[in-house]
């Protein structure tokens, strides 16, 4: 099997500051499962769970599997979702747990969109906790590439919230 | 009471098991709330639904005010089980939930602020005709001098307000007390901006005896028994036992009674902790605080009364009537609870998380264990060392006892250091078989043995 380490590593930075305890990536014969933490005793193997997906064109190639922390009620399980994370993109996460918000006010334009492109200190969204609004700014110049979250919805510390395309300085 | 309760779990490890699963048999979803250290927990798993509170130090997840009101109220919960430490004796966080409200499970914010205060309580004690151990603040050191002369030494010399033994000294004779009590009022000015300074005779041999009370909110109140807890280490219980076999029956009467009367004062809801210091040498026994909140031993008043404590306190929280009266508590056998803890023994019982590789129970009659450990389990480094509660029920004290041991031996454990060793030793030391052991016996026992 034919291993492109250049590969692996930015696989490896990419995955290093994202919230996953499960990593698979599938390229023709090729698999990579990267896990992190102990492997629990009661859990399948996520691999028989999880679906065989077709390789997406455009979009990379991998998934991120993560905890589907804002829908339904799980029970005794994490169900395993799969989040599409545009090749290259960096992730910004939750740095705290609140209301997710991606408008200054209701009835209002969103900070953002995919498609807008961003400066470091440029605000994507609002994290409301008990009546504390929170601005998160993307950390990087770049284009929006994906939002993640469900506006008004929950979302937990580290969770994903947005995909951004980096773009040079 | 509406069928689908709600019920947000702000804790973590064994008591948030105990939570979950007191829950689960009364048909209640549960939500726990986890810091960004704990999602792969074993509480984490068996709850309905885990959201991530914060980062791993607790003033980030556990003790995050805002994240867990804000995580309890979108993921519409009715009520929040604070268990033990963290939230469970904070008077803001149950005025918060009656403001959002939300049930909080425990007593009224108005009771933890009457407890909280322990000068406060001490008084509240004095005017129920309960006895105190003898002393009282002083703010003067030729005050301090005649109380001290009044009392006998050896007297404890503390801070008035605070706590946790800071500042804290032992004076046994009378010409050392004005330096003491100089430097520990300049450090409780210092650290509590109040200069005042408790002064209070210091018992040589005494046991710590406790009595579990329980209220509703129709002004039933009920008391379960007492447990002692004389085996502890800087503070620190290792070993729980109920009922105390130290105590005559008048003497246990009148703690029981004692204990009853403080709670009816406060109109007390919930469950909650009366202690007690048992003077073996002169027989008498002086009210210390109140824990309005589960305790850790709470499972060896469990075993004896058969009542399940937690079930009970969710549901006096919702506002139901006591199902039990006085008269239909009794105590069957004898209970001892051990601690094991991760924390090396033969290293001052520094704390030692890690990997546990090995995790196998053994199944043994009369034998509960309340644990969050799983094989392959990593343990944090974030927060308190418990591993696992184990509860052994006997007909009395010496079967009590042997299953315990036999428990502690079959156990199969690698990985970290525990403190099983250690608690498998004790079980076999005479003082401890014959139950002649005081609060300050472990301290004394392990510095002569590693003096030898």
């Amino acid at each position: 099997v034919d291993i492109d380490l250049d590969e692996l590593i930015a696989l490896v930075e990419l995955l290093k500051d994202a919230e996953f305890s499960e990593f698979k990536y599938e390229k023709g014969d090729l698999q990579i499962v990267i896990r992190r933490g102990g492997r629990s005793y009661d859990q399948e193997p996520l691999l028989e769970r999880t679906e065989k997906r077709k390789p997406l064109g455009g979009l990379r190639k991998g998934t991120v599997e993560q905890k589907d922390w804002a829908s339904e009620p799980v029970r005794t399980q994490s169900r395993a979702v799969a989040v599409e994370v545009p090749e290259g993109a960096v992730l910004v996460t939750s740095p705290l747990l609140g209301t997710f918000y991606t408008r200054p006010k209701p009835g209002e334009t969103p900070f953002v969109s995919v498609g807008s492109q961003v400066e470091a200190d440029t605000v994507l969204c609002i994290i409301e906790v008990m009546k504390l609004m929170n601005s998160v700014v993307a950390g990087i110049r770049g284009v929006v590439a994906a939002v993640h979250a469900n506006e008004g919805g929950l979302v937990e510390h580290g969770q994903l919230l947005f995909s951004i395309t980096p773009l040079p300085e | 009471m509406t069928t689908q309760e709600k019920i947000f779990v702000a804790n973590r490890g064994e008591i948030a098991m105990r939570i979950i699963e007191a829950c689960d048999r009364l048909g209640f979803d549960t939500v726990l709330g986890v810091s960004s250290a704990d999602t792969t927990s074993l509480p984490a798993r068996r709850a309905g639904r885990t959201v991530v509170l914060g980062g791993p130090r607790a003033a980030e997840s556990y003790l995050n005010v805002k994240a867990v009101m804000h995580a309890a109220i979108e993921t519409g919960c009715t009520a929040i089980h604070p268990g033990y430490g963290f939230l469970s004796e904070r008077a803001d966080f149950a005025q918060l939930c009656v403001e959002q409200r939300m049930i909080f499970i425990g007593p009224r914010a108005e009771q933890l602020a009457a407890l909280g205060d322990k000068l406060n309580a001490r008084e509240l004690a004095k005017t129920l005709g309960v006895p105190v151990s003898p002393g009282g603040p002083t703010r003067s050191a030729a005050e301090a001098q005649s109380l001290a002369r009044e009392i006998g030494f050896p007297v404890l010399v503390k801070a008035a307000h605070g706590g946790g033994g800071r500042g804290m000294k032992l004076v046994f004779e009378e010409k050392d007390l004005a330096a003491a009590w100089n430097l520990a009022s300049s450090e409780a000015a210092a650290s509590f901006g109040d200069g005042t300074v408790f002064i209070e005779r210091f018992v040589e041999a005494a046991k710590h005896v406790e009595v579990q009370v329980l209220g509703d909110e129709r002004g039933n109140r009920i008391h379960l028994g007492e447990r002692e807890c004389s085996l502890q280490f800087r503070y620190q219980k290792i070993l729980e036992e109920a009922p105390c076999a130290a105590l005559s029956p008048e003497v246990r009467e009148r703690l029981h009674n004692y204990a009853v009367r403080i709670a009816d004062a406060l109109d007390y809801l919930s469950l909650g902790t009366v202690e007690f210091l048992y003077d073996v040498a002169r027989d008498e026994v002086f009210f210390l605080e109140v824990n309005p909140r589960v305790q850790v031993e709470h499972p060896v008043t469990e075993a004896v009364t058969g009542v399940d404590l937690v079930r009970s306190q969710i549901l006096v929280a919702f506002g139901e009537e006591l199902e039990l009266r006085q008269g239909d508590v009794a105590a069957d056998g004898h209970a001892i609870e051990a601690r094991l803890t991760a924390q090396d023994p033969s290293n001052g019982l520094r704390p030692s998380p890690g990997l546990l590789t090995r995790w196998r129970p053994p199944t043994s009659g009369g034998v509960r264990w309340d644990t969050h450990m799983f094989e392959h389990y990593m343990f944090p480094p974030y927060y308190d060392a418990l591993m696992a509660k184990i509860i052994a029920h006997g007909p009395d004290r010496p079967s009590a006892m042997a299953r315990l041991r036999l428990a502690l031996d079959r156990l199969q454990i690698a990985g970290p250091p525990t403190t099983r060793p250690l608690l498998r030793r004790l079980l076999d030391e005479p003082e401890l078989v014959d139950n002649t052991v005081t609060t300050r016996w472990l301290e004394n026992e392990l510095a002569w043995k590693t003096k030898q």
